[in-house]
C-alpha cells in the first residue's frame, strides 16, 4: 500500500431520495479517502446507506451534493464518453448476484468491458489467460454461467471485474450468495490480487468474515461514518481482526452509547 | 373502489402500450370488414344476378370468420400475454398483501373487458370507415359508380364482431391466468428472467438446419416443377416439406449463429457479441414462433398476390361485346336508329360466324385436315397428358369472318390481324381454362397449316380468345378466323350469326361500365328483341373476382398482422425479461447510444430472419401457384400485374419497416427506462 497517495477522495457526500417532506437522506456529508493498494470495507447494517455510497462512486447514482475525487477528477461532472470511460476502464465492479450475462460464455463475459472500448478479445488474450489461471476458471471460460457453479461464477464476474485493469474495484457484498468455502476462495484471491498487485478494493459487507481481510474499514450508521477500524496488517492476523470487527458490531447493534 | 381501480389499470395499460392497443383495435376491424362483406355495394349487385354464388359464398363466411377469430386469438392472446407479463410484480404484490387469486383473476378480467369496450368504441368507427371506403372504391373500379353506393351498416356485423372479440379477449385472459394462476407470489415478484434453453450439439444444430433446407428446397422444387396439376399427393409432400422444412431450419439456426459469434467473438469490439448471442437467445427460445410467423408471412404474401393477380386478371380487358342482338337484320336495324340509342352506342357489326358447310365432311373424317397440328401437338412434352388429349379432340367446326373480328379487336384497342393468302388465324374461347392456351400456342408458334380443300393455309402464330358474343356462356372449342372470301365459301349460314354492339366510351365514362349497360339493356329490353348482355357476364366475372381477390387478401392481412405481431412483441417481452443484463452493460461503461444501437440490430436481425424465410418460400409459394394449379389468364397485363406487384411490395416494406420502427421504438423507451440510468 502506498500510504502517501490517495486514489480517491470523498468529500462532504450526501444523497437524498425523494422531494418535500417526504425526502430521506441515505448519505449525510460523508467523507472520506482511499488509498492506492488499499483494501478497504465499508459496513454497517441494512438500510445504513453502504450501498448507496458505493452505488454513487459507480456512478449508478448521482450524488445530491458533494465530491467524489479519483485521481484528482470529480467524477460527478462526468457525462457521455468520459462517464463510459470512467466506469469501463477506472472502476471494476464486482456484484453481489455476479450479474453475468447469461447468454455469453465465461471468457466473453470477461472481455466485455473491454470489448465495449473497442479492445477486442484477441490483442486481451494473454491477459484472459492470466486472469483465468489466477481465478482457476480456465476450464470453464467456454462455458455458459448456467453451467458453472456459484463460486465460479463470482470468479468469473472478478476476473471480469479486473480485465481493465481499473484503478479501483467496487465490491458490492461480493461473498454475499456463496456458501462460506466458496467464499474464503474469493477472499483469498481478492487479498492476493490486493497483495500481490496493489489492487486497490473497497469492498462493501455484512460478512465479518469477508471484513477480516481489509486492511481498514469504515463502518456506517444512518449515513453517516461512525467507526473506523484499522488492521496492522503485519502484526495482526486476520483471525484477531475478525475478534474486532465482531466487537464492534457487536456494539454498533447496542447503539452509540456503547461505542468510544 | 374496486372498478376505479380497473378503470386506471385499463387506462395505464393502454397508455403504455400503443403496441397492445394497436392490436385489439386491429382485430376489430378485420373482423368487421368480414362480416359486413354482405353489405359491400358489389355484393349487393351481385346478389341481384348471380344470386346463388353469392349466398354460397355467404355460408362460407362464417367458415373464414372462424379462421379470422383462431388466428386473431394468437393476435389478443400474444397482446395481452405481453401486457400481462409486464405487470408481474404488481399482481404479485396483491397476492401477497392478501388479495384473493379469484378476486386478482376478477379485476384482469374486468380490466380486459373495460379495454375491449374502448377498443371497439375506436375499432368499430375505423372499420366503418374502412369498409366504407372500400365499398366505394371496388364500385368505382370496376364501374357500378358512386351512384350505386349506399352506406353500409350491419347491425349483425356488429353484433358478431362484438361478440367474437370479446370472447377471443376473454379466452386469451383465460389462457394467461391459468399461466399465473400456478405461480407462487415469490415467482411473481421475482423479475422473470429467459429460461434455459436446452442447447442443441453443435452437431445435432447443424444435422437440423441442414435437413431444413433440404425439406425447403424439395419444396420448392417440387411446388414449382412438379405441380403441373392439382395433385394431391405431391401437394401433402410440398406442404409437409415446407413445413419441417421451416421448423427444422430455425431449429438448428441457434447453433449455427453460435459457430458464427465463436468464428467473430476474438475479433469483435462494442456490444457486437453481445448482439449476436441475443439473437441466437431469442432465435433458441423462441424458434417455434419463427417458424410459424415465418410461415405465416409466407402464406400472407401468397394470399395478398394471389388476390391481387385474380383481380387483375379477371378485370383485365377483357370486355369485347356488349350486347348481341338476334334477329332480323332490318328489325335491329329499326331499333338501333332510334336517337336514344345512337349516342350510346360506339359501334355495331354483325358477326359472322358459322359452322363449316356439310360438303366439307362428306369425303373426310374432318373439315379441315389438320395432321401438321396434330404432328406438333404429339411432341409436346406434358407430364399431364394434356396435349394427347387435345389430339383426340381435335376438331374445327366453325369459322369466322376475319372482318369481325377485327372489329371486335378495334373496339378493344387490340391489334387488329392482317391474313395474307393462304393465311388463317386459329380461334378458342376456352384458352384461359388450365393449360389449354399456352400448348396450343406453343404449337402455332412453331408454325403449323391447316388443309382446306387441298390448299395449305398456314396457321398465324398467335391465339385468339377474345369473346366474339356478350353472352360468355358460349364457348367455341376451336375454329378458324378466315379471310371474308374464302368465310363466303365455307360457312354454312351465310347470314351474321348476330349484330354486336359496343357501347360508346363517354357513356361507361359517365355512368361507369355497369349503370351504362344496365341503361343500355333498358332500352333494348323495351324493343322486344332476343339479345344477351355483357352483364351476365360481368356478374360471374365479378363475382370472381370479389370473392377470391377480397377474401384472399383479407385472410393475407390478417396473417400478416398476426405474424408481425408476433414476432414484436415475442421480441419485446424476451427484452424485458432481460432488462438486468442491460442495467449491468451500463455498470460496465456502455453508453446509452450503443445499446440503442445494439437493440436496434437486434430488432433488424431478428425480423430479417423470419423475413428472408419467409420471402424465399412465398417466392416459390407464388411461381408455385401461377405455374401450376392456378394459371394468370392470358389476357392479364402482364406488364399491370408487375407494376401491381411492385406497388404491393412497396406498401408492404413500407408497412413493415414502419412496424419494426415502432417495435424499436417501444425496445429503446424500455432501455431509457433502466433503473441504473439516473445518472445523466
Amino acid at each position: 500500500m502506498n500510504t502517501q497517495k490517495q486514489i480517491l477522495q470523498v468529500e462532504s457526500l450526501t444523497k437524498s431520495y425523494g422531494k418535500g417532506d417526504s425526502s430521506t437522506e441515505a448519505l449525510k456529508d460523508i467523507t472520506f479517502h482511499v488509498l492506492e493498494g488499499e483494501f478497504l470495507g465499508i459496513m454497517g447494517a441494512s438500510g445504513s446507506g453502504k450501498t448507496t455510497l458505493l452505488n454513487c462512486i459507480a456512478t449508478v447514482l448521482k450524488p445530491t451534493s458533494g465530491k467524489i475525487i479519483l485521481h484528482g477528477k470529480d467524477i460527478s461532472n462526468f457525462h457521455g464518453e468520459a462517464l463510459s470511460d470512467y466506469r469501463g476502464k477506472e472502476i471494476g465492479y464486482l456484484f453481489q448476484e455476479f450479474e453475468l450475462l447469461d447468454n455469453l460464455t465465461a471468457e466473453e463475459n470477461i472481455t466485455l468491458p473491454l470489448a465495449l472500448h473497442g479492445v477486442t478479445a484477441k490483442k486481451a488474450k494473454s491477459d484472459i489467460r492470466s486472469l483465468a489461471a489466477m481465478f482457476d476458471i480456465t476450464e470453464v471460460l467456454d462455458k455458459f454461467p448456467s453451467q458453472m457453479s456459484g463460486g465460479q461464477k463470482q470468479r468469473v464476474a472478478a476476473a471480469r471485474a479486473l480485465i481493465s485493469n481499473p484503478d479501483i474495484v467496487l465490491a458490492d457484498e461480493p461473498t454475499g450468495a456463496l456458501d462460506s468455502k466458496n467464499s474464503k476462495i474469493l477472499m483469498d484471491k481478492l487479498s492476493a490480487i490486493n497483495r500481490e498487485q496493489h489492487k486497490t478494493i473497497m469492498m462493501v459487507t455484512h460478512d465479518a468474515n469477508a471484513a477480516s481481510y481489509c486492511s481498514r474499514i469504515l463502518f456506517i450508521q444512518d449515513g453517516c461514518i461512525f467507526h473506523e477500524l484499522r488492521r496492522s496488517v503485519q502484526t495482526e492476523s486476520t483471525a484477531a481482526f475478525y475478534d474486532r470487527i465482531v466487537a464492534v458490531m457487536a456494539q454498533l447493534g447496542g447503539g452509540s452509547a456503547n461505542v468510544l | 373502489m374496486f372498478f376505479k381501480q380497473v378503470r386506471r389499470n385499463a387506462a395505464k395499460n393502454r397508455k403504455g402500450n400503443g403496441l397492445f392497443f394497436g392490436s385489439l383495435v386491429i382485430a376489430i376491424v378485420a373482423f368487421y370488414t368480414l362480416l359486413s362483406l354482405g353489405e359491400q355495394d358489389v355484393m349487393r349487385y351481385l346478389a341481384t344476378v348471380e344470386s346463388d354464388a353469392v349466398s354460397k359464398l355467404m355460408k362460407l363466411l362464417p367458415i373464414i370468420y372462424a379462421i379470422s377469430l383462431f388466428f386473431a386469438f394468437f393476435l389478443v392472446y400474444f397482446a395481452c400475454s405481453y401486457q400481462i407479463n409486464s405487470r408481474r410484480r404488481e399482481l404479485g404484490i396483491y397476492l401477497i398483501l392478501g388479495m384473493r387469486r379469484s378476486r386478482m383473476f376478477f379485476m384482469l378480467f374486468c380490466e380486459a373487458l373495460w379495454s375491449s369496450v374502448i377498443s371497439l368504441a375506436i375499432g368499430i368507427p375505423v372499420a366503418l370507415f374502412l369498409t366504407e371506403g372500400i365499398s366505394l372504391t371496388t364500385s368505382k373500379l370496376i364501374g357500378l359508380g358512386i351512384i350505386g353506393h349506399h352506406f353500409s351498416f350491419s347491425i349483425n356485423a356488429i353484433v358478431w364482431t362484438v361478440c367474437g372479440f370479446i370472447f377471443v379477449q376473454l379466452l386469451s385472459m383465460l389462457f394467461i391466468c391459468v399461466g399465473i394462476g400456478k405461480a407462487e407470489p415469490a415467482d411473481l415478484l421475482r423479475t422473470e428472467t429467459v429460461k434455459n434453453q436446452k442447447r442443441l450439439s453443435g452437431a445435432a444444430s447443424t444435422v437440423c438446419f441442414i435437413l431444413g433446407l433440404v425439406f425447403l428446397l424439395t419444396a420448392y422444387y417440387l411446388g414449382m416443377f412438379q405441380l403441373r396439376s392439382l395433385n394431391f399427393f405431391v401437394m401433402l409432400i410440398v406442404i409437409l416439406c415446407g413445413i419441417s422444412g421451416t421448423f427444422l431450419l430455425y431449429r438448428g439456426l441457434g447453433g449455427f449463429i453460435g459457430l458464427y459469434i465463436r468464428r467473430k467473438s476474438p475479433d469483435a469490439a462494442g456490444l457486437q457479441t453481445f448482439t449476436a448471442r441475443q439473437v441466437q437467445e431469442n432465435v433458441l427460445s423462441q424458434h417455434k414462433s419463427l417458424a410459424v410467423s415465418s410461415l405465416l408471412l409466407m402464406m400472407a404474401l401468397a394470399c395478398v398476390s394471389y388476390g391481387i393477380s385474380i383481380g387483375v386478371g379477371r378485370s383485365a380487358n377483357s370486355r369485347s361485346v356488349d350486347f348481341s342482338l338476334f334477329g332480323a337484320e332490318e328489325q335491329i336495324e329499326n331499333i338501333l336508329e332510334q336517337d336514344a340509342m345512337k349516342d350510346m352506342i360506339k359501334d355495331s357489326y354483325p358477326l359472322y360466324l358459322s359452322m363449316v358447310k356439310d360438303g366439307y365432311f362428306r369425303d373426310q373424317e374432318q373439315a379441315f385436315d389438320t395432321a401438321s397440328l396434330t404432328e406438333e401437338l404429339d411432341k409436346v412434352k406434358d407430364p399431364n397428358g394434356l396435349a394427347e388429349n387435345i389430339i383426340e379432340n381435335l376438331h374445327i367446326e366453325y369459322v369466322i369472318s376475319e372482318s369481325s373480328y377485327n372489329r371486335i379487336l378495334k373496339d378493344m384497342g387490340k391489334k387488329e390481324i392482317h391474313l395474307a393468302k393462304n393465311t388463317v388465324a386459329m380461334y378458342s374461347s376456352i384458352a384461359n381454362d388450365g393449360d389449354f392456351g399456352s400448348i396450343v400456342e406453343s404449337v402455332l408458334k412453331k408454325g403449323v397449316s391447316v388443309g382446306i380443300d387441298g390448299t395449305k393455309y398456314e396457321i398465324l402464330p398467335t391465339l385468339y380468345y377474345d369473346n366474339v358474343v356478350a353472352d360468355r356462356a358460349i364457348s367455341i372449342y376451336m375454329a378458324l378466323i378466315v379471310p371474308d372470301t374464302l368465310y363466303t365459301e365455307l360457312a354454312e349460314e351465310q347470314e351474321a350469326y348476330c349484330r354486336n354492339l359496343r357501347l360508346s366510351d363517354d357513356l361507361v365514362e359517365e355512368l361507369g361500365l355497369m349503370q351504362a349497360v344496365q341503361k343500355m339493356d333498358a332500352q333494348i329490353a323495351d324493343a322486344g328483341i332476343a339479345y344477351d348482355s355483357y352483364l351476365g357476364g360481368i356478374g360471374r366475372n365479378l363475382f370472381y373476382t370479389v370473392a377470391a381477390s377480397y377474401l384472399t387478401i383479407y385472410l393475407g392481412v390478417l396473417f400478416w398482422l398476426i405474424a408481425n405481431t408476433v414476432i414484436g412483441l415475442k421480441y419485446l417481452i424476451s427484452q424485458r425479461q432481460t432488462k438486468k443484463r442491460y442495467e449491468t452493460l451500463v455498470i460496465l461503461g456502455a453508453d446509452m447510444q450503443s445499446m440503442g444501437k445494439s437493440v436496434a440490430k437486434q430488432i433488424s436481425v431478428y425480423f430479417s430472419l423470419v423475413l428472408s424465410v419467409a420471402l424465399a418460400s412465398s417466392i416459390a409459394a407464388i411461381v408455385t401457384m401461377f405455374t401450376s394449379f392456378t394459371k394468370l389468364p392470358i389476357g392479364a397485363s402482364l406488364k399491370t400485374m408487375i407494376v401491381l406487384s411492385a406497388v404491393a411490395l412497396i406498401v408492404f416494406a413500407t408497412i413493415e419497416i414502419l412496424y419494426i420502427s415502432i417495435v424499436k421504438k417501444a425496445a429503446s423507451r424500455e432501455i431509457s427506462r433502466l433503473e441504473t440510468t439516473n445518472w445523466r
